[in-house]
């Protein structure tokens, strides 16, 4: 009887083991397939042709624009990016639909039509390069350029990142905060953005991280002068996979450390000290 | 209560003719004063409009219509920072990213009024000196409620509003802050309007009863006149009262079927269709065995536990529900026949209240 009742009893386990296995299995492949040419692009090159590529003027030159121009497009879509994700978060008004499925777009439209759409806007004949190029800045082929086409790409990850982090404060803490005597600027100030730092923190690594690795609207933009990925396909383009394989993995160390150490910044202890500064 | 003008100059709140609307609901028109030191507790149920009506006041929601005044000052358009109403919530909304004594000095800071001596004062007087580096995270429910408390007091409110700050409390704390909310609200020197849904709550804090159905206000007075005489059949359940069913009302008598008649308390003066209510609490059962008569007897239906009292429905052609201590109906059984008690005086006759 009790031999019945544990067969019983196992049959009813088995289906929740096979379940379980299978969400590994399944989880464990996409684990896999995002290592793998990580490992093997690891492996096409030595340290010695690590070295060669840390020499290399031209790769250094472009992996320090790479970083100085996505922590900037970064800072810049955040600076943005917070307080449409307030507005978002907290503001009913007609045609927010509209706004939030513009705000997601630059990850829908494929980079290199990002890139020939922002040529139209930033070029020198463009709505805004036009005027622009009478005061002097000009984007096409500039830093300007490159970090317009990083803003463009990174700027949704800001957004919705921070929005779902200030949906998550109570409103009822920041009316608590009007009847104390706080402004709107002030219960900001005070009370949802620190309740919201880890989110504005990850808003602005994830969209780094984004910006770091754009190549498609960037090449069209600003071609010239050479971030890390662009330089990476032209190293391709006119040496072949293993002499631009050195810079690829420089490049990728670089952007990998950056990110690692923005993350666990982010979720350690800048986050809770800044989110306790008000 | 005093004239509205003159509630309202002399620090009380007067709310006049105050109408909003939300989405599909409607609240209003809203008309009611409350005298420095009073508590007015507003009663009703979900939905009925309690809620937007304190967050009006506060300021949170745009009004259509009316005027609020507090002080002798119209604060009808005034930003809610200006309005110096404290408020407490059902869910203490306390900033988690703050301890106590930096939550308590919040209002004075945003003043730039930084005060460490009125922040520990205030932390002394309600008993939390020793929780100030706390966070609320690591609180009781009892000790939010008492940090909320003395964060809205600290700034020295105009007008104190509450909104069911005992919902969220288990039982022997509710009743705890309930005592502590009573002594504080009576003590200080403003008008307070507290919300809930809670009639034994409503009763033990209220100074005024103001009764909200659908957004609209059935019934404002005194808590012992709104406890005594309920305005309608939608009052009186809501303040505990059961209908007398098949009785009906005839001019000053009241007909029970088997054809006896009473007089009930207040039968005089109703025009429109009214029916006679009681307190189950008023209601006295005897065992029927060894006992002649027959009026209100009739068998035990329902036997329902409520802590330390008991609900009994006794069937028969009069059904009664009867509210007793649990100790003193320990022994009768569901059939038990027994006999419905209504002393004198303690039936009313209350209009029926509109669908």
């Amino acid at each position: 009887m009790y031999g019945a009742q544990a067969r019983a009893v196992g049959m009813r386990y088995a289906p929740r083991q096979a379940f379980t296995v299978a969400m590994w299995l399944l989880g464990g492949l996409l684990v896999v397939f995002i290592i793998l040419p990580m490992v093997r692009l690891a492996m096409a090159t030595s340290v010695h042709g690590l070295a060669g590529a840390v020499r290399n003027p031209d790769v250094r030159a472009s992996i320090q624009l790479s970083l100085q121009d996505a922590l900037a497009a970064a800072a810049i879509a955040t600076f943005c990016g917070v307080p449409l994700a307030w507005v978002l978060a907290r503001k009913h008004f007609p045609g927010k639909g509209f706004v939030e499925g513009v705000v997601d777009l630059p990850l829908a439209v494929p980079h290199t039509v990002v890139g020939i759409a922002l040529l139209f806007v930033f070029g020198r004949k463009g709505w805004v390069g036009a005027p622009a190029g009478h005061l002097g800045i000009s984007f096409f082929g500039t830093q300007w350029g490159i970090i317009v086409g990083m803003m463009f790409v990174s700027a949704p990850f800001v957004v919705d990142t921070v929005r779902v982090a200030m949906e998550d404060v109570d409103p009822r803490l920041e009316q608590a905060a009007r009847t104390l005597g706080a402004s709107p600027w002030q219960t900001f100030r005070h009370v949802t953005l620190p309740l919201s730092t880890r989110g504005v923190l990850s808003g602005f690594v994830l969209a780094y991280a984004r910006a770091i690795s754009e190549f498609g609207a960037v090449v069209i933009l600003a071609y010239f002068p050479l971030t890390a990925p662009v330089e990476v396909y032209d190293l391709y383009l006119q040496e072949g996979l293993d002499q631009s394989a050195a810079a690829a993995v420089l490049l990728l160390i670089v952007t990998l450390a950056t990110f690692l150490v923005f993350r666990s910044l982010t979720a350690g202890g800048v986050g809770r000290w800044l989110s306790t500064r008000t | 209560m005093a004239l509205d003008a003159d509630v309202a100059a002399e620090g009380g709140l007067a709310a006049s003719e105050l109408t909003l609307t939300l989405g599909t609901f409607a609240l209003g028109p809203i008309s009611l004063a409350v005298a420095p030191g009073r508590t007015l507790v507003v009663l009703g149920p979900s939905g009925s409009g309690k809620t937007v009506f304190l967050e009006s006041l506060a300021g949170f929601r745009p009004l259509r219509g009316g005027r609020i005044v507090l002080g002798g000052r119209d604060i009808t358009g005034t930003p809610t920072e200006q309005r110096q109403v404290g408020l407490m919530f059902q869910d203490y909304a306390l900033f988690p990213h703050l301890t106590v004594h930096e939550n308590v000095g919040f209002g004075l800071r945003i003043r730039h009024q930084q005060d460490a001596g009125r922040i520990d004062a205030m932390l002394r007087d309600l008993g939390l000196s020793h929780l100030g580096g706390r966070r609320p995270a690591t609180l009781s429910g009892g000790e939010r409620q008492r940090v909320a408390l003395a964060r809205a007091l600290v700034v020295e409110p105009g007008l104190m509003l509450l909104d069911e700050p005992l919902s969220a409390l288990d039982a022997p704390t509710r009743e705890v802050v309930r005592d502590l909310l009573r002594s504080t609200l009576r003590a200080l020197p403003i008008p307070s309007i507290y919300v809930t849904h809670d009639q034994d709550e409503a009763v033990a804090l209220a100074d005024d009863l103001a009764v909200f159905r659908n957004g609209r206000l059935v019934q404002l007075g005194p808590v012992d006149e709104v406890v005594d005489r309920p305005a309608d059949t939608f009052v009186a359940r809501f303040m505990g009262m059961e209908l007398l069913v098949g009785a009906t009302v005839r001019g000053e008598r009241l007909l029970l079927p088997g054809g006896r008649e009473i007089a009930p308390l207040s039968a005089a003066g109703w025009s429109g269709p009214c029916c006679a209510c009681y307190r189950p609490e008023d209601v006295v059962l005897f065992p029927t065995k060894g006992l002649a008569g027959d009026l209100f007897d009739g068998p035990l239906e329902r036997i329902t536990p409520q802590g330390a009292l008991t609900r009994l429905t006794v069937g028969g052609p009069v059904p009664f529900t009867a509210l007793a201590f649990r100790r003193s109906v320990a022994g009768l059984a569901l059939g038990t026949p027994v006999r419905a008690l209504l002393p004198a005086g303690t039936i009313r006759v209350v209009a029926v209240a509109p669908d």
